[in-house]
């Protein structure tokens, strides 16, 4: 039989965002995998340096589309971090409610999109119309429904609207009802069972050696390596909750632990709301100068936040100007939708090179950036 | 914050850094030689700090050299580290950290493209990979102005009064 | 593109318009970041099938090409080869402020100004990124252009093949594509 060389992606419905994979196959067998990166190649990090501290917020939430809280966080910490600003305790927890109300939503629409490599359309159907419920709140929050720019350095931007919570909380109870009938429809599916049960391993050894974080991290090492839990920020310290974790890393693991994070997250957003003050200033001016040209003092900080997919990290440097240095941006898919591809896709068959990397949770523009 | 006082203490002792610093909470900044970076990194790892985050440049183009900069994190301790090292700009070339952490090998890819910076011993480092077809400086370095590349390849649309007559052009039934 | 031009369709062109405008099949890539806000559309919330407008997976297929934001030079590539292999009648729609002028990435290395310099363009959709209501508004719109005939993007790229491709050649160097494994 002779290798054929076969381009997948990125365009194609069975392909995972706009990414490509070359690769050799043999039948349906892929022998050799390079991934193509670059579609979505934007240069923010060159954009980033010419761009005021407080310009860049429009850039940030633009780097990961599905999960652009993530960034903003990074960036305030990062920020703060640098300029040394305590940020106001009700602060804290309107950020820890808007990053946990992002991860609902974005494991809603992850576990919607199992319906693309897998054929299940309903479980898209389903999880994405819930998921804009979501996004509903989240305009009510900031005008937007995708990119908020409501985390800013310094707090953020605005207090909660008035009867905010109790939207949430509603939709919390609403969620409860759901996710189990979605656990039904997906995690118990002949179709999902058939497709990602003891397909797409992860061993705790390849783990380490790629540098996977989060539910991959966590499905294979059986540990609660977490951020929230191994570095709180914000306060996380401060809530309850638990980080899912298994030993044994298939597909099916991996999807049922982000459906356990989701009521994780849950928990905590009602924890937040029981816990945060009613009155309290929201955010504290950053730094000295003019509104749009204040600017940081020198240093170099790195910092980190679990996203869904793991760490997500931005390196920042300033020179005391008006400008970022430099911003480097590690985005969380990175070791998987690079080198994992290249290493381990291969063996696999064609149909589940979009399913690897949708069980992986490889999010392509923040590779990409 | 015990065990972190104790980790600052080990690292100076054993790297001997030209500089260390805390720049933010439970992070440590270690600026090396950079010929000692490859026994840094693998100390470093056996220490437990087994997760190499990400490995980028920046460019100080008015000292002349670049610094890379190896971000690491201990899961056990909850600890980052920076590990920094400052090359020359002309001639920029490091040792690959692919045998210690083969992680790295995209990230160094990554380097060489956008600041130009060779890696010995990582054979796959020279290949594109963001880029395609890319015809001039490594974009992220300093002295390249991504403006003025951008004007020349992508024109920019010229508004004249056509502009205003298209808004109102557009009739429903 | 042109709109303020009469209608010289004959009878034939009228009937075989009026049809195609009733059923669109939207190529299923999703160049940028507004391809978002697709899957919101196409599913139960806002439902764009009840426009009679579906996903559709390959280009031979497709009628409708959405350029869902910005585009950088590496998928432009791409976008020009997919949409040489539609079948015309063929429509671009393109998203958000990026496709008309670069948007935020208007200093950007990496990403093209304006995208009618490259390929013809139909119809704009407003917004950073659109919402679900506009993006159906917009696939409204088209249909009512096509049924009028006014969708002619496609013809005025035959017609200007050369300018085309010289801008694409410009801007990109070469359109053609190679593989990643550098052998």
């Amino acid at each position: 039989m002779n290798e054929v060389k076969l381009f997948l992606g990125p365009q194609h419905p069975g392909m995972h965002g706009n990414y490509s994979v070359h690769m050799y196959v043999d039948g349906d067998i892929i022998k050799k995998a390079r991934p193509t990166p670059g579609f979505l190649h934007r240069g923010f990090e060159k954009l980033m340096e010419r761009r005021y501290w407080m310009g860049n917020l429009a850039l940030i939430p633009r780097i990961c589309v599905p999960e652009p809280d993530t960034n903003e966080m990074v960036y305030a910490m990062g920020v703060e971090a640098l300029a040394n600003i305590e940020i106001p305790e009700k602060a804290h927890w309107i950020r820890m409610l808007v990053l946990e109300m992002a991860r609902v939503a974005i494991h809603l629409m992850s576990l919607g999109s199992i319906g693309g490599p897998t054929g299940l359309y309903t479980a898209t159907y389903w999880a994405i119309a819930q998921r804009d419920l979501l996004l509903d709140l989240f305009e009510e929050l900031c005008g937007a429904r995708i990119y908020h720019m409501y985390i800013v350095p310094g707090g953020v931007r605005k207090d909660l609207p008035e009867g905010f919570t109790d939207k949430v909380l509603a939709m919390m109870d609403e969620l409860d009802e759901k996710i189990p009938e979605y656990e039904d429809l997906i995690l118990k599916h002949p179709v999902i069972h058939a497709r990602t049960k003891d397909n797409i391993l992860l061993p705790a050894e390849v783990v380490w050696e790629l540098g996977v974080t989060g539910i991959g991290m966590r499905s294979a090492v059986g540990k609660e390596y977490d951020l929230r839990k191994v570095k709180p920020y914000a306060y996380y310290d401060k809530v309850d909750f638990e980080v899912p974790t298994a030993t044994y890393s298939d597909a099916l693991t991996r999807l049922n632990l982000k459906v356990r994070e989701l009521y994780q997250s849950m928990r905590i957003i009602r924890q937040v709301i029981d816990k945060m003050p009613s009155k309290g200033a929201v955010n504290v001016p950053v730094s000295t100068g003019s509104a749009l040209r204040w600017t940081v003092p020198a240093g170099m900080v790195y910092s980190a936040v679990e996203s869904s997919r793991g760490e997500y990290g931005y390196f920042i440097v300033s020179d005391g100007k008006e400008m970022p240095y430099r911003i480097a941006v590690r985005g969380a898919s990175y070791p998987q939708g690079l080198l994992g591809i290249e290493k381990y896709l291969k063996g696999h068959r064609i149909d589940d090179a979009s399913l690897w990397m949708d069980s992986m949770g490889v999010c392509t523009p923040e590779i990409d950036r | 914050m015990n065990s972190m006082n104790n980790t600052i203490n080990e690292i100076k002792a054993a790297l001997k850094p030209l500089k260390m610093e805390t720049p933010a909470f439970r992070q440590i900044a270690v600026v090396v030689k950079p010929d000692t970076v490859h026994n840094a990194l693998s100390y470093l790892k056996q220490k437990g700090f087994t997760q190499l985050s990400i490995v980028t440049c920046v460019d100080w183009i008015k000292e002349s050299e670049f610094e890379l900069v190896y971000i690491l994190f201990s899961w056990t301790e909850g600890i980052h580290i920076q590990l920094r090292a400052r090359i020359d700009r002309d001639k920029p070339v490091m040792v690959t950290a692919t045998d210690i952490f083969p992680g790295a090998q995209y990230y160094e890819r990554e380097v060489h493209e956008f600041f130009g910076v060779e890696f010995t011993g990582n054979e796959d480092a020279a290949k594109p990979l963001f880029l395609e077809i890319w015809d001039d400086l490594p974009p992220l370095r300093k002295d390249f102005d991504p403006q003025a590349y951008s004007d020349s390849k992508f024109p920019m649309r010229e508004r004249g009064n056509e502009f205003v007559s298209e808004i109102g052009g557009h009739d429903d039934e | 593109m042109v709109l303020d031009e009469k209608d010289n369709r004959n009878v034939w062109e009228k009937i075989g318009d009026y049809f195609s405008a009733n059923s669109i099949w939207m190529k299923w890539y999703c160049t940028g970041c507004g391809a978002i806000e697709l899957p919101p559309t196409m599913t139960s919330r806002y439902d764009m099938e009840r426009l009679g407008m579906g996903p559709m997976a390959t280009p031979r297929q497709a009628d409708v090409l959405l350029i869902t934001g910005y585009l950088s030079t590496k998928t432009l590539r791409r976008v020009i080869y997919s949409y040489e292999q539609m079948n015309s009648p063929r429509f671009i729609v393109a998203f958000g402020s990026c496709t008309i002028n670069g948007g935020i990435y208007y200093d950007s290395y990496a990403t093209i100004g304006r995208l009618d310099k490259y390929l013809p363009v139909d119809l704009y959709i407003a917004g950073c990124m659109p919402r679900p209501e506009v993006v159906m508004n917009g696939f409204n719109e088209l249909i009512k252009m096509i049924k009028k005939g006014q969708a002619k993007g496609w013809k005025h790229y035959q017609e200007n093949y050369e300018w085309y491709k010289k801008n694409q050649l410009d801007s990109l160097g070469e359109v053609i594509i190679k593989d990643e494994f550098h052998e």
